[in-house]
């Protein structure tokens, strides 16, 4: 790396990581996911003491003994009450003054269509009357279905279906590796966006400013592309650092308390499933890369055929399609990541990154498929670099009306 | 080692089908202070890019000490453009470490220069403010400290004074004559005849893409010197009219007459005593820069590219 091009990363990136935006987007990530994790931490603590102290009147006579442990479970204390008019005048009393956080009232009509009445001090949260609503309605359903307590325990969650795959090296399928790899395209999507649009926005300043023309007079339009391509990409690499650090450390602060003070949202072990792994943040970079080394090149041609930003905004529109395409079809790849047409797709260059990316997170790519796309990424940048490199040395000079394509044609080939 | 700092011969620039510049050749001799001097559209500003390396020329060739103008040797140049630009979200104190750094100086050095130019050029209190909060002018000056902080041994400055009010151009002239002093060659372009002829040791005077005369700015004048012919008179202008005169042009309350060649001065002073004018003054002079381009260019090639009269010395657009 010559010293010239060395200048220009150091400038591009520093510039960038000094500013303010780059501070907000991220402090605003890692705030982002402590507030995801704060805000059923902080729901649950809410009124607990006197929302958790919940007293049953059963009128049916055989609800209760079906709904009491259910409701320990979701972490009340329950008390039963015999439920005569006196008791209940009392009890309302008492859910007014605060004293208990509510009672129950279970009768014919709860156990006919599971319809039951709750007087509470507060209104309950969501995610809480859920948690009642289902202990008394699976304990009805229970006790009119009779038989085996577990049996029927499991006819209430939905079931399970046992899937055996039997084509050769189709791994498991879980819903969690298909948010996961949704996600991590879609966050793919958007950083190759930003972080392309940025070396765009670059390459339009200077020429705009004109200043262009003096950084060109002590080096060559290849230096200064390639420099400002690499400072800007550093500086996508340095926010992802940091957004995993900070997660890593949020992680491992954050997921005890939330554990500890709500045992019913997550268990220990659904979590670890969800929590993308080196494998998967290895996946990310590598396309992360392919991906920003061809697109920031082909923003970086469209950035120097135009003179402003409002002619950048039209400008870009076919390379914004290339990118929105594979996103399009992202869910369908993920379903069916081994359909003739999710491979094909996911071979095209511009559409590789993203799709394949998607594949591999699924298991629905071979070692042999992955690094494949890689050697395809490899020669799909360094053509772009070839053509971009040369309508961009052209076009950061020219100034006045926006080339037309066969214009644009003409100087890859002279240039 | 090359008498010359800088040669270009036969340089030729196409756009399309406009020759921007054609077939020009041009010396320019260690430590001397050179005019590149034009109307604008005249090629001055392609013939600076293609000195730059910027442009390459479709004919001809660039020397510049000696040899093919590659990156090494541009860093010796200090090149100011005539459309100016900065980061402007840069501070001024970073923004010139950079300008240095590309050209080969150390950061921790260019700035110590930077800092030193800038106390100098009475910027020391903007060090640390962004240049988009400099007013123009300021920022000009910024742009000129980036154009010389690597010590250059060649100047060339695009129009440098325009856009300045007076006192900056004093300024700025001052530095341009101390640079000479110390032994920097100079190419500057100007459409400000009057700037030219204060500073320049020797002209290049291009129109139409074509150069049109060069040399010693003394030896120009001298052999001009019967061109040229300043009236003072009472009365009506109309015997100012006449084949003898290819331009006329008011100088603090009398005209100077750009005389044809071989245009005699008798046959005006007639036309002069036929329209029953009063005659204060009548005499050949030495001519203005201005006088001589039109005498070689013609009226209509200094009028049709924009070039303001001699005495319009207010600066136009870069």
């Amino acid at each position: 790396m010559n010293a010239i091009v060395w200048a220009v990363i150091k400038r591009e990136y520093l510039q960038r990581v000094r500013s303010k935006w780059f501070v907000i987007a991220t402090v605003a990530g890692p705030l982002l996911l402590i507030g995801l994790i704060a805000a059923p931490i902080l729901m649950a603590n809410r009124g607990e003491e006197r929302e958790r102290t919940l007293v049953v009147v059963d009128r049916t006579g055989v609800l209760f003994p079906g709904v009491q442990p259910r409701l320990v479970e979701a972490g009340y204390a329950v008390e039963a009450s015999p439920g005569d008019d006196a008791e209940l005048e009392r009890l309302t009393d008492a859910v007014r003054g605060g004293s208990i956080g509510a009672f129950l009232e279970l009768d014919e009509a709860t156990l006919a269509r599971g319809h039951f009445r709750m007087r509470s001090h507060e209104a309950p949260s969501p995610v809480r009357s859920v948690l009642v609503r289902q202990a008394v309605v699976q304990t009805a359903l229970e006790v009119r279905l009779g038989g085996d307590t577990e049996d029927v325990q499991a006819l209430l969650t939905g079931g399970t279906l046992q899937v055996d795959v039997l084509s050769e090296g189709a791994g498991g399928f879980e819903d969690a590796t298909f948010v996961s790899a949704y996600l991590g395209a879609f966050l793919l999507y958007m950083s190759l966006l930003f972080y392309a649009v940025a070396v765009m926005r670059s390459v339009l300043e200077e020429k705009t400013s004109r200043i262009v023309e003096v950084i060109l007079s002590s080096m060559r339009p290849y230096e200064l592309m390639l420099g400002k391509i690499l400072g800007v990409g550093a500086v996508g690499l340095t926010q992802f650092a940091l957004w995993i650090l900070s997660a890593g450390l949020i992680f491992a602060v954050g997921a005890p308390a939330l554990l500890a003070a709500r045992p019913d949202f997550m268990s220990p072990e659904t979590l670890a499933d969800v929590l993308p792994g080196a494998g998967y943040a290895a996946l990310f970079a590598a396309y992360f890369l392919g991906g920003y080394f061809i697109y920031s090149g082909l923003y970086a041609a469209v950035g120097a055929t135009c003179n402003s930003d409002e002619e950048a905004q039209q400008a870009q529109m076919p390379v914004v399609m290339l990118l929105v395409v594979p996103i399009l079809f992202v869910t369908q790849v993920i379903q069916e990541p081994e359909a003739t047409l999710s491979i094909a797709l996911s071979f095209v260059p511009f559409f590789t990154p993203i799709l394949m990316f998607a594949r591999a997170v699924v298991g629905g790519a071979s070692a042999l498929e992955i690094a494949a796309s890689m050697v395809l990424m490899a020669f799909t940048i360094l053509a772009v670099a070839w053509v971009a490199g040369r309508i961009y040395k052209v076009g950061i000079l020219m100034a006045g009306k926006r080339p037309t394509l066969p214009e644009i044609l003409r100087w890859v080939r002279q240039a | 080692m090359s008498d010359f700092a800088l040669r270009l011969s036969g340089v030729t620039k196409r756009f399309g089908s406009h020759t921007a510049v054609d077939h020009l050749d041009l010396e320019v001799p260690r430590g001397s202070i050179y005019g590149l001097l034009g109307p604008n559209g005249s090629g001055k500003t392609t013939s600076i890019r293609m000195i730059m390396g910027i442009l390459l020329p479709d004919e001809g060739r660039v020397e510049l000490f000696g040899s093919d103008p590659d990156e090494t040797r541009r860093r010796r140049v200090g090149y100011l453009p005539e459309e100016r630009g900065l980061y402007r979200k840069m501070k001024v104190l970073d923004l010139l470490a950079f300008m240095g750094e590309i050209r080969g100086v150390a950061p921790t050095e260019g700035r110590r220069r930077a800092g030193d130019w800038l106390d100098r050029l009475g910027l020391q209190d903007w060090i640390d403010r962004k240049v988009e909060d400099l007013s123009k002018g300021m920022q000009q000056k910024v742009q000129f400290v980036a154009t010389v902080l690597h010590q250059p041994e060649l100047l060339i400055l695009d129009e440098p004074f325009s856009g300045l009010d007076p006192i900056n151009q004093d300024v700025l002239e001052e530095i341009v004559r101390e640079f000479h002093r110390k032994g920097t060659t100079i190419l500057f372009s100007t459409h400000l005849m009057d700037q030219a002829e204060r500073l320049c040791e020797r002209v290049c005077l291009i129109s139409r893409a074509r150069k049109v005369l060069d040399g010693d700015l003394k030896g120009l004048k001298r052999a001009e010197s019967r061109g040229v012919l300043a009236v003072g008179f009472e009365g009506s202008e109309g015997w100012l009219e006449g084949p003898e005169v290819m331009a006329r042009e008011a100088v603090g309350g009398d005209y100077h007459l750009v005389l044809a060649d071989g245009a005699d001065p008798q046959a005006i002073l007639r036309r002069a005593i036929a329209a029953e004018v009063t005659i204060r003054r009548f005499e050949l002079v030495e001519p203005r820069l201005h006088e001589i381009f039109v005498h070689h260019a013609g009226e209509a090639a200094a009028g049709d590219g924009g070039m303001p009269r001699a005495l319009d010395g207010t600066g136009g657009v870069g």
